[in-house]
């Protein structure tokens, strides 16, 4: 296999990832999808550094990786504590929310042409039919003995 | 400028285009013309690597490759968190993927464990206690699409155009025997206690790997672990201090509660 080739795909994919990941945290609202953004970036690094321990035939890339493996884990503990709790004070994960923590001299950040909640069809459970009214005879009706 | 700069420029605009049609917003948003916008740029990046010279390593490469990216995009660009979080578990999979490839199955073991395993376990339990629907406002707008799509796939055109121009002129790859003979040798003398020479390939990959990271990198993973146990510390910290705040209250208002009996008492 081509070494360089090689190396020359995977960074390409770990610099699509970076960037994929950059606009999702520049553009996402969502605290938990910015939060996804961010350990996109990560992985696009980790695989550039993969991509270069095979390239220089030694093992640090592999081992840097593995730190920030856990580097990640605690981020991920951290944030989702910070990110519960967060939402235990707003009631929402918006991220926007939180821009009452601007300074004083700063514009307010008002939103533009913000879309109405969206009301999901409530499907409300039905019975299946229990069974089918059996066709009467109408002479029986008419002219039952056992009533 | 060169065909191929002309190359990367066209693909950063369509990528740009794409996915800005791509992302949340009010209105009609063309989704499918920004998805096959973002696939022709992804495929004018990728017709830019050159041949790894094997067929079939070639088409995985390929194949897994573009699963990642494409799950990648699909992640940052779902209304739905919950959507976005199993795009983003595909693409976990993709870079395990990847990482096999490259011949590192421990990474690539690792990564679905702690990331698809743990990580990502967390983090759907987190949006279900918090909000299952997408239909939430704020996921269906974006911060200014259109510039923080612009700014990432730019960034992603001028670094892949840089990569395509360096790794591809004759020097980088005539050079590159000898770099590389010498950084091995240089290896060797560093390593003087490790038996024979560095070879990330070999047979027992795992037990290389371990033997490299507890002797040369003791220090990093201690500092990791030391790293983990902060966390831990740091996450029970934050939730009994958000858990302690409304017992405090509930204390006070019980205290209040059992004074005013006790003042009428002595009233009488």
């Amino acid at each position: 296999m081509n070494e360089v080739s090689l190396l020359h795909g995977y960074l390409t994919i770990g610099a699509l990832l970076f960037g994929i990941g950059l606009i999702g945290f520049l553009s996402r609202r969502n605290m938990i999808v910015m939060f996804l953004a961010v350990e996109m970036m990560i992985q696009g690094v980790s695989v550039s550094l993969v991509a270069w321990g095979r390239y220089h035939n030694n093992w640090d890339g592999q081992v840097m990786v593995i730190v920030m493996l856990a580097v990640a884990a605690c981020e991920a503990a951290i944030a989702m504590a910070l990110i519960l709790m967060v939402f235990e004070r707003s009631g929402k994960l918006d991220i926007a929310f939180w821009q009452r923590l601007r300074e004083d001299n700063q514009p307010e950040y008002v939103d533009r042409e913000l879309p109405p909640p969206e009301e999901e069809a409530r499907q409300w459970p039905q019975l299946s039919p229990a069974g089918v009214e059996p066709e009467h005879d109408p002479e029986e009706t008419a002219f039952r003995t056992h009533v | 400028m060169s065909p191929e700069s002309w190359l990367y420029a066209g693909a950063t605009v369509l990528g740009a285009v794409g996915m800005w049609l791509l992302l949340p917003r009010p209105g009609e948003r063309m989704r499918w013309v920004g998805a096959a916008m973002s696939v022709v740029s992804l495929g004018l990046i990728l017709s830019q690597v050159s041949a790894l010279g094997d067929m079939l390593s070639q088409s995985m490469f390929i194949v897994i490759g573009s699963t990642t990216v494409i799950s990648a995009a699909a992640a940052v660009t779902f209304r739905n968190p919950v959507y976005c979080a199993i795009w983003f578990a595909m693409m976990l999979l993709g870079t395990a993927g990847l990482f096999m490839i490259q011949g590192s199955h421990f990474l690539s073991v690792a990564t679905i464990v702690v990331y698809a395993g743990a990580i990502l376990v967390t983090l759907l339990f987190v949006l279900m206690l918090a909000n299952p629907r997408g239909n939430a406002p704020y996921d269906r707008v974006s911060w200014e699409g259109p510039l923080s799509a612009t700014a990432g796939i730019v960034l992603v055109g001028m670094l892949t155009m840089t990569l395509g121009g360096v790794l591809k002129s004759k020097s980088f790859a005539a050079d590159m025997p000898s770099e590389l003979i010498a950084a091995q040798e240089a290896q060797a003398d560093d390593q003087a206690d490790a038996a024979g020479p560095v070879n990330i390939l070999t047979q027992d990959h795992s037990a290389s790997l371990g033997a490299r990271m507890f002797s040369a990198h003791l220090v990093s993973i201690e500092v990791a672990g030391v790293l983990l146990l902060a966390a831990l510390v740091g996450a029970v910290a934050i939730i009994a201090h958000s858990r302690a705040a409304q017992p405090e209250e509930a204390k006070s208002a019980a205290q209040v509660a059992m004074q005013a009996p006790s003042e009428n008492g002595r009233d009488r």
